[in-house]
Formats: structure tokens, sequence, C-alpha cells
């Protein structure tokens, strides 16, 4: 009878213990006493106390103090554990990496920080990576770099470059739509606001947009995969002005506006013939293997 | 003095006068000689050459000055005057827009015979527009139109040691009875004998420029921005010489009073300060608000105007010869005047590869110039020197300029190359036209001119067709790329 009183006084405890532990889990900004006070309602305080006692003390959750509140973090345990089963130079490379964090750290700080040469050193990131404890994430600030983070942190968008890069490449096409997208919605929002009437200098207000307009817009497309700011966008639209197809000018918050123009000159003869445009212009002359007499190119437009 | 600037000359020579000119201009071209020299060089004998020269004197196309030895002189070319030949259906055209056919033919017949006097030229129109017409009448019209385009400035005297100033534009006087009794058949010498008139190429630049700059700014805004810039320009004559850089102050309410009484324009007038608004506020600096007095008043910014236009040129070059991204990457480097090739990939959103790759390309091809600076501290760090690029804007027009010469000379060519290619099937039907057009007027019978069109088979009839279609093309692309050269040739004069 008594054994099985202290039985379920146990498997009580241990269950407990899950709930809160999933409560922090949840939570990775913290829980506080209220939290878990009102999680488990018909816990006593002592009981609960010791638990968590328990569990600061095996490494599962991290005491905080945030605005004069005491915080309890879940800390994941394969960063407690990697400890156990590695030697010292693993477990000084393993700082030095962890203090780097989302920003990575390259081999020759590491190698510098840690006093290991390279032979050393090298063997100990293998393990740590086969332990995945440890990750190599190329940067896109230079090709053939890597950086090395903590398996599970997401590496920060300067090493990534951000929504722009897929592993590294540059996605061009991405920005190529996106681009095309941004002009679109500027040049609509030209013809509308001249559609609407009115006189000329309230239809070219009426034609500038935001990049918070524009961010809208794009975000509604449902065109990208990846979450994208109003920064990015700003720098998209941007693109959209230096192709000539958009100015841009700060209005008196100091924010960018944005609106869709024309040019002034349509196609120019220079360029609607093949001479001007020609790749090979420097190696035609009239009496020359490439002539205008015979030249194919010319023959195409011609026969265009 | 460029390399196909006189290899476009020698063809426009030889499509105009033929051979021999064309050789004795290319010698000219080389150096100013004299008679002897021409003759030397060319192998002509001294007749032939003799009347080249005067045919060039004739056309303007080049000058003399006597030597100091009194008996010689030494001819030289007018380059501009040459290529200016190439302008001419544009001059033509622009006076059939301006004013009525009358004046074109006269247009064209100067055009034609260089340099004539008043009267001369009125008789040679004249005989030419006689049909179904009352002498009397036509003669008074043209007499008329020739005072407009004299006044208009189109027309100029031709200067001789005495001439005056004020004399340039007068107009002669022309005996319209006279000329009615020379085109009977009498042989009086003209009131106007010896006073000679010639295009004014100035007068018709003036022209053609305001026209780009409208067209631009209808093309940039909308039509009634571009009626409000017209306006504007043709106010500036009132106050302004016509090729300052910067007008003179010109007050909004005179070119408000315009749009009032011509009533065309109801959408500007209604917004009238809006659209001048719009105008100003742009960035390109097309007009200036200078004074305030009496509703403000506005100076024109020609110059800034063709630099913006000329940057558009440029860029629509790099545009077409590479792609959209290397023209993205040559209008950074012109926003920024000087810029870090690193600070490039970032605003330009592509990869470092592609940017390399393109900055190089445009580099080699002198659109993008480089400039290194080198740290002066000893300091042995990583960045030791950076690297700019940077646009030399005139630098690039000029080879821009070379290279409309050359795609014009070549294209030139090829239509005379396609001709000589053509040359059996093109007798042959000139031939037939003759033949037909000669039995037309002996009254032959409907029967009797169809055997003889169909002299030209179908498949012949095709192929004519095809060199029409041809020619005409190559035709409208010698006149667009002297567009571009007379943009460019704005630019260097404002410069
Ligand atoms: S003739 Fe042909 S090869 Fe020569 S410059 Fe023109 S397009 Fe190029």
């Amino acid at each position: 009878m008594s054994k099985t009183k202290a039985e379920s006084g146990e498997s009580s405890a241990s269950s407990i213990e899950n709930v809160i532990v999933q409560l922090a889990k949840e939570k990775p900004s913290g829980i506080s006493n209220d939290d878990i006070r009102n999680a488990i309602p018909d816990t006593p305080l002592e009981i609960w106390t010791k638990i968590i006692n328990k569990l600061l003390k095996s490494g599962i959750l991290e005491l905080f103090k945030d605005q004069g509140v005491l915080l309890y973090k879940y800390k994941d345990p394969s960063k407690k554990t990697e400890i156990k089963g590695s030697d010292n130079e693993e477990k000084v490379v393993y700082k030095i990496i962890e203090e780097a964090g989302t920003k990575g750290i390259w081999i020759r700080d590491i190698r510098v920080k840690s006093n290991l040469n390279m032979t050393q050193l090298n063997k100990v990131l293998k393990s740590l990576e086969t332990k995945k404890y440890i990750k190599a994430v190329k940067s896109v600030s230079a090709s053939k770099k890597k950086v090395y983070m903590l398996y599970d942190l997401e590496p920060d968008s300067s090493v990534t470059g951000g929504a722009w890069y897929q592993d590294q490449d540059f996605e061009s096409e991405f920005v190529d739509v996106l681009n095309q997208q941004c002009h679109r919605f500027l040049e609509e929002k030209r013809e509308t606001s001249i559609k609407m009437g009115g006189g000329p200098l309230m239809a070219r207000n009426r034609s500038y947009a935001t990049a918070s307009d524009v961010h809208k817009f794009i975000s509604e497309l449902g065109i990208s995969k990846v979450q994208l700011s109003v920064n990015d966008i700003e720098s998209i639209l941007y693109t959209v002005v230096l192709d000539n197809k958009a100015e841009r000018i700060l209005n008196s918050s100091g924010e960018y506006l944005y609106r869709a123009i024309k040019t002034f000159l349509p196609t120019n003869g220079i360029v609607s013939t093949t001479c001007g445009i020609c790749p090979i212009e420097g190696r035609c002359a009239e009496n020359a293997l490439i002539n205008p007499k015979t030249c194919k190119y010319i023959t195409d437009w011609l026969s265009d | 003095m460029s390399l196909y600037q006189g290899k476009l000359l020698h063809l426009i020579l030889l499509e105009r006068f033929g051979p021999i000119v064309a050789d004795v201009g290319k010698a000219l071209f080389e150096f100013p000689r004299s008679l002897f020299h021409v003759r030397k060089t060319t192998g002509f004998p001294l007749l032939k050459v003799k009347e080249s020269l005067s045919i060039l004197i004739k056309f303007n196309l080049a000058s003399f000055k006597l030597n100091h030895d009194g008996t010689t002189a030494t001819y030289r070319l007018i380059i501009d005057n040459i290529l200016l030949m190439l302008r001419y259906p544009k001059f033509i055209n622009l006076i059939k827009m301006k004013m009525e056919d009358e004046a074109e033919t006269l247009v064209e017949e100067l055009l034609y015979k260089g340099c004539s006097t008043a009267s001369e030229l009125i008789i040679k129109t004249a005989t030419r527009l006689k049909e179904n017409k009352d002498i009397g009448t036509l003669l008074k019209q043209l007499k008329d139109k020739f005072a407009s385009l004299v006044t208009a400035k189109y027309f100029i005297r031709l200067k001789n040691a005495n001439t005056q100033e004020q004399e340039l534009f007068a107009v002669p006087t022309i005996d319209l009875k006279q000329l009615s009794s020379i085109m009977n058949g009498s042989d009086e010498t003209p009131a106007d004998e010896s006073i000679y008139w010639t295009l004014n190429p100035d007068r018709f630049h003036q022209d053609l420029r305001d026209q780009l700059v409208v067209n631009a700014v209808t093309n940039k805004f909308d039509e009634n921005t571009g009626e409000l810039m017209r306006i504007f320009l043709q106010q500036m004559y009132i106050r302004t010489s016509p090729w300052v850089p910067v007008s003179n102050l010109i007050p909004v309410l005179e070119v408000k009073d315009i749009v009032k009484k011509q009533k065309t324009h109801p959408q500007l007038l209604a917004f009238f300060d809006q659209y001048v608004n719009i105008l100003e506020q742009d960035g390109n600096n097309i007009i200036q608000k200078a004074g305030e007095a009496s509703g403000g008043s506005f100076q024109i910014e020609m110059k800034k105007i063709f630099t913006q236009l000329t940057w558009e040129i440029m860029e629509q070059l790099v545009n077409e010869k590479f792609d959209t991204k290397a023209s993205r990457i040559f209008r950074l480097v012109k926003c920024r005047r000087y810029i870090e090739p690193e600070e490039i990939q970032h605003l330009v959103m592509m990869p470092s590869k592609e940017v390399k790759r393109i900055t190089y390309q445009l580099f080699e091809e002198n659109f993008v110039l480089l400039n290194e600076l080198k740290r002066s501290i000893t300091n042995s760090g990583p960045n030791k020197s950076f690297t700019l690029f940077y646009i030399q804007l005139t630098q690039l027009v000029r080879t821009t300029l070379e290279l409309s010469y050359k795609t014009l000379f070549n294209i030139m060519t090829r239509r005379h190359h396609e001709k000589f290619l053509n040359k059996r099937i093109i007798d042959k039907k000139q031939r037939v036209d003759t033949i037909s057009m000669g039995m037309r007027v002996q009254g032959a019978s409907v029967d009797q001119l169809t055997d003889i069109e169909e002299m030209i088979t179908p498949p012949e009839a095709e192929a004519l067709a095809k060199i029409g279609k041809m020619m005409k093309k190559l035709n409208v692309a010698e006149l667009e790329i002297d567009d571009t050269i007379f943009l460019l040739q704005m630019y260097l004069a404002y410069e």
C-alpha cells in the first residue's frame, strides 16, 4: 500500500515534469512561475518547485531574469550532452563556435582562438560535424569560404545573403520576376491614376507608391516562397529605378515614393540597325573578311 | 576628322555627283590642296578637276583662299555641309509641314541647284508647277513664298566681300512682269542678277532641334505638356538668340495667353499651372523658375535637355549592345558619378560573377572608365588601392558619333552593293517603264501596254518588290541614323 502510494507520487512527479518541459519548449522566450501555476493549478507549490530545481540542476531549464520576473527557458539537451563523450579540445572548439552565434566563424579564426594546429582542428571539426553538434555553412560574401555554427542555428542573412540566395547561389530569376512585378504594379497605378481624371498634378501624385504598398501587393501575389521584408522590396524597387522605368523621390517623412515613368526618346536610329549594336564591329571593314556587303547580320535584318 | 567620316563623304559625293567629283573631294578631305596638287593626286585631266571644283564650290561644299603669290588658290572641303546633304529630305519635309507646297518646291529646287538668284529659282519652280495654273498668280505666290522663306531665315544670301550683315536676310527686288516675259522666251536680265541665295542650315537645325525637344517631352509626359513646351520654345525666340545654353526669362502669363487664344488644348488651359509645375518639377531640369514678377518667369535649359537626351541614347546603346543588366549597371555608375565595384553588386541585385563580367565588358568597350586610387600611406594592409568606375560622356559621344558614321557608311555601301547585284533586273524594269511610257504618250492601246508590261515575268516582279522593300528599309535606316548624329552634334554644340 505504502509502496503504491510512493509509486503514484513518483509517477505524478514525472508527469508534472513533462508538462513543465513541454510548456517551456513551446515558449522559447521563457516561462514564468505564473505560467506554471496556471498550467498545473492543483499541484502544490513545494512539489513543482522541487521539480523545477531538479530540471535546473540537470540543465534542462535555464533561469533568466527579465524586467524583475524570473523566467525559465528550455535548453536543448543536445547542447549540454555534447560535453559528454567529447574531449577537451572538442569542448573548446564547441565553445568558440557557440560564441560566434548565427554569424558563424571561419576556420582560421577558430584556429587562432583555440591555438590548435590545422590537423588537430580539422579532426575536431569533423568529429563535431558527424555528431551533428555543428555544421558548416557556405558564406555568400566569399565563395569557397565556409563558416561554422551550431547545428540547429538558422544562419544570419549576412551569411546566406538573405532572401536572394538559395544555397549561396544568387537567385537572379527570382529577382527578375520581382523586378517585373514591381514595375507592373507601378505602371498599373500610373495608368489608373490617369484614367481617374482630374488635373495632371493630381494624376501624378496619385501614381506614387511606397515600398510598403508594393510589398503588400507582392505578398498577396504569393510568388515568393520566402518571406520578403519591406526593405527587400525597397532594394528591388531601386533596380526598377535603375532600369529607368521608375523614379523615386523622398516624401516629407523621409520615406521613398516610387512612380512609373516613361523615357524621352523612342528607339534611336543607332540602335535600330545592326552595326550600331554589332558585337564584331571592330573586325568589320570594307574589304575585310567581315564586311558590310556580305554581312549576315544585315541580311537577316533586311529580310525581317 | 575621322576615318569613316572621310569614307562617308566619298560615298555621298559619289551618289550625288559621280566618281570624279567624289575623288576630288577625297583628295581635299586628306589635305587642303591647290588645283595643281589635286590634279596630281587624282590623275584626272585639268578640265575635269576644274569642273569638279566648281561644282563643289557652287554647292558650298568647298571653299578656296588665294595664296600669297596672288595667282594660285588653296581649296578646302567643307565637311559639315557635305554630311548635311543626308539631311536634305528632312529639310524639305519640315518646310512642307510648316508652309505650303510651293515653298516645298522652292526649297527642293534650291537644294538641287546649290545656289541661285531669286528670279532664276522662281522661274525654275514655276516651270515645274505651271501645269493647270495661271502663270501670273503662280509667280506672285512663288514670290511671296520666297520672301517668307528669306524673312524666316531659311534662305540666306551668299556673302561676298562687300555684303553687309543686314543684307543677309533682306528680300531682293523681284519684278513679276519681267519674270513672266522671261518665261515667255525673252532674254532680259532679271533685276536681281548676281544676288545669290542658298540654304541656311542653322535655321533648319533650330526647327529640327525644337521638334526633337517637343517630341521628347510629349513622349515622356503627354500631348499637353508637349504643347506647353512648344509654346515655351516659340516664346523663347522673342528675347533669346537661338543657340544659347540657357534661355532668357519667359513670362508664364505670355504662354498662358497663347494657350487661351489658340483654343486647341482645353485641358492644358484648364490645368495650366499644374502642367507648368509638372514640367518644372521634373528631375531633368527642363525649365527653371527664375523670376517671380507677374506670375513667374521661366528659363529653358537647352543644354541640360540635350545632356539628358544624350544619356538616353547611350543607355539605349548599352541596353541593345549588351542587355538590360548592363544598362542597369551603366545607369548606376552614371547616378553615382564614381562607384566602387563592390557597391555595384549590392545595388543592382545581380550575382557577383555577372557583375564582374558585365563591368569588364563595359570597360573594354570604353563605356565605363576605371580610376585606380592608391592609398598614399605605406602601410602594408590589404586595401592598398581601390578602384572606381566612372563615365566620360563627352568622350563617349565622340566614339558614338564615329560609330554612327561607320554605320551609315556600311548601310550605304550595302545599298549600293544590292543595287549592283540586282542591276540586270533593275535595268530591265527601267527599260520597260521607259518604253511603256513612250507608248502611252503615243496613245497605244491597253492591250499593247499590258503586252509590254508583261515582259516583266511574275518571278521578276516578285524580286523587284523585294528589292524595293529592301531599298526602302535601308533608306529609312540612313535617315534614322542621321537623327542620332543630329542629336549627338547638338550635345557637342552645347558642350
Ligand atoms: S556590317 Fe555587319 S559585321 Fe559590319 S558592323 Fe555592321 S553588322 Fe557588324
